[in-house]
């Protein structure tokens, strides 16, 4: 079998190059795939090293980051003309219950209590483990998405939530 | 056989092979015990019912714990790539996994060594992986969610968080036009069977059927109610049903099980996927002529699937 060369979608900005660096060794380190390469011209920001990662780990990469100290940037897709993340929340009454959607993500709670009842959606391995640990727990207390999760649908389940936790305190309910 | 393949939430699970088993709440294989709760254990739960209806083989599992960091998805997709010639599934489904697109290339080439070519089925983060790999078309049924489905319509994303506003601000009444530009762009398998509102099968950009019936909002936010399609559509296959038989009954499946429960935003799947058997009893029969019997129940008893 012919061996695949890792390619990722996504692309880690550094300040200077021996950030770059260091962020390669903590997130190799840490078990993620990455490749040194110099970023496209108009992501260029005065450095020539930048990190291609698999997007979909952006979360658990920038909180490795966070928690090593490595100074980035900004996380964005690799691919030109996708830049910014799904921000549209849509928010749905079910009587005794509501459902916010955040991009691909659905968050349910009881409006008297606040209890989580159903997390829906999403197609990453930490959905289900943030499903196991927040759900039929009340919002206020539920571990966050964004503390426990490492990818793409956590950070939008993050938003849903977030969301969620504003309409249960009085915010726009509906 | 069947392989059903995903990662499971539990960290404390290493990478277990085997035919699986139903207790209570739990799922057995080789040893190891695993949740039928939501993600691939709903998804293996569902096929189990319907192999458990047609007393077929049960299907066999190739599950890892991975809470997200991708250390399981990277042991399964290991295991499947050095032996999925030698365990030659009919059917192979692949489900919850951290999209790396360099794993499911890697798959893919070494699924091609293989004498008989597995019946490919592909939902969630195995979906995302094939689709931005550029694989899509080596699978038979992709089931994408409606969030999903203008994922694979939009030619730049890799993953549903990142598909252009326009898609994502779209109405489901546009999902047959996305389902037209999935196909066009390569980035849809053979059949797409969209999970919603209503419920699409479609075919080389063609609507093949709609189902809408019984409508059951409630179901949306029950998280599970998506995987379950695609188990019950796996073993469907499985059990003989063309893609398309199998298509709809396992969308008329779920929505039939889905009313029986009376649902309400807190129900969770585990009690949907038990009402399973009570719906092959009562309504396969009358849904198809094609009718199984065993001593619990009434439904005339040929011909056999």
């Amino acid at each position: 079998m012919n061996k695949t060369a890792f390619a990722g979608d996504g692309i880690v900005i550094f300040k200077e190059v021996a950030q770059a660096m260091k962020g390669e060794k903590t997130v190799r380190a840490a078990g993620y795939e990455v490749k040194l390469i110099a970023p496209p011209p108009e992501m260029r920001m005065g450095c020539d090293l930048a990190l291609e990662i698999n997007l979909v780990e952006q979360a658990g990469i920038e909180r490795l980051f966070k928690e090593r100290n490595v100074p980035y940037v900004q996380v964005t897709p690799l691919t030109k003309g996708v830049s910014r993340m799904c921000d549209v929340v849509k928010v749905t009454d079910f009587g005794k219950w509501v459902m916010v959607k955040a991009g691909n993500m659905k968050l349910s709670f009881e409006k008297e209590s606040g209890l989580i009842v159903n997390i829906s959606g999403g197609g990453c391995p930490d959905i289900p483990y943030l499903n196991a640990e927040m759900v039929d727990k009340p919002l206020a207390s539920a571990p966050h998405p964004n503390k426990l999760g490492y990818t793409l649908c956590a950070t939008m389940l993050q938003r849903a939530y977030e969301e969620a936790l504003d309409i249960f305190n009085g915010g726009s309910r509906p | 056989m069947m392989l059903l393949f995903g990662t499971i939430p539990d960290k404390n699970l290493t990478m277990t092979y085997g035919q699986v088993r139903q207790e209570g709440d739990y799922l057995f294989a080789n040893g190891q015990r695993f949740s039928r709760t939501q993600g691939t254990g709903a998804m293996i739960s569902a096929a189990l019912a319907i192999t458990n209806y047609f007393k077929l083989e049960a299907p066999h599992v190739l599950v890892a714990g991975d809470i997200g960091d991708g250390k399981g998805t990277r042991d399964i997709y290991k295991y499947l790539i050095e032996h999925i010639v030698e365990l030659s599934p009919e059917v192979l489904t692949m489900h919850y996994s951290q999209p790396i697109m360099s794993l499911m290339k890697k798959f893919c080439e070494a699924v091609k060594g293989g004498a008989n070519r597995p019946f490919l089925i592909a939902d969630a983060g195995a979906m995302y992986a094939a689709k931005g790999a550029g694989l899509a078309g080596e699978f038979d049924i992709f089931t994408p969610d409606p969030s999903e489905i203008a994922f694979l319509a939009d030619p730049l994303a890799t993953h549903p968080a990142y598909i252009s506003h326009h898609l994502f601000d779209c109405d489901a009444s546009k999902i047959p036009q996305q389902i037209i530009e999935a196909y066009l762009l390569k980035s849809a398998a053979r059949m797409l069977i969209v999970k919603g509102k209503r419920d699409y099968i479609a075919q080389g950009g063609e609507i093949l059927a709609t189902i809408n019936e019984p409508d059951v909002p409630t179901l949306e936010p029950i998280g599970g109610t998506g995987d379950t399609i695609t188990g019950l559509v796996s073993a469907l296959v499985y059990a003989g049903m063309t893609p398309k038989e199998a298509a709809v009954f396992a969308c008329r499946t779920n929505r039939m099980a889905g009313k029986l429960v009376n649902p309400t935003p807190a129900t969770k799947v585990k009690d949907i996927i038990d009402m399973f058997p009570r719906v092959c009893k009562e309504y396969y029969c009358a849904w198809s002529g094609i009718c199984y019997m065993d001593s619990s129940t009434t439904a005339p008893n040929t011909p056999q699937i």
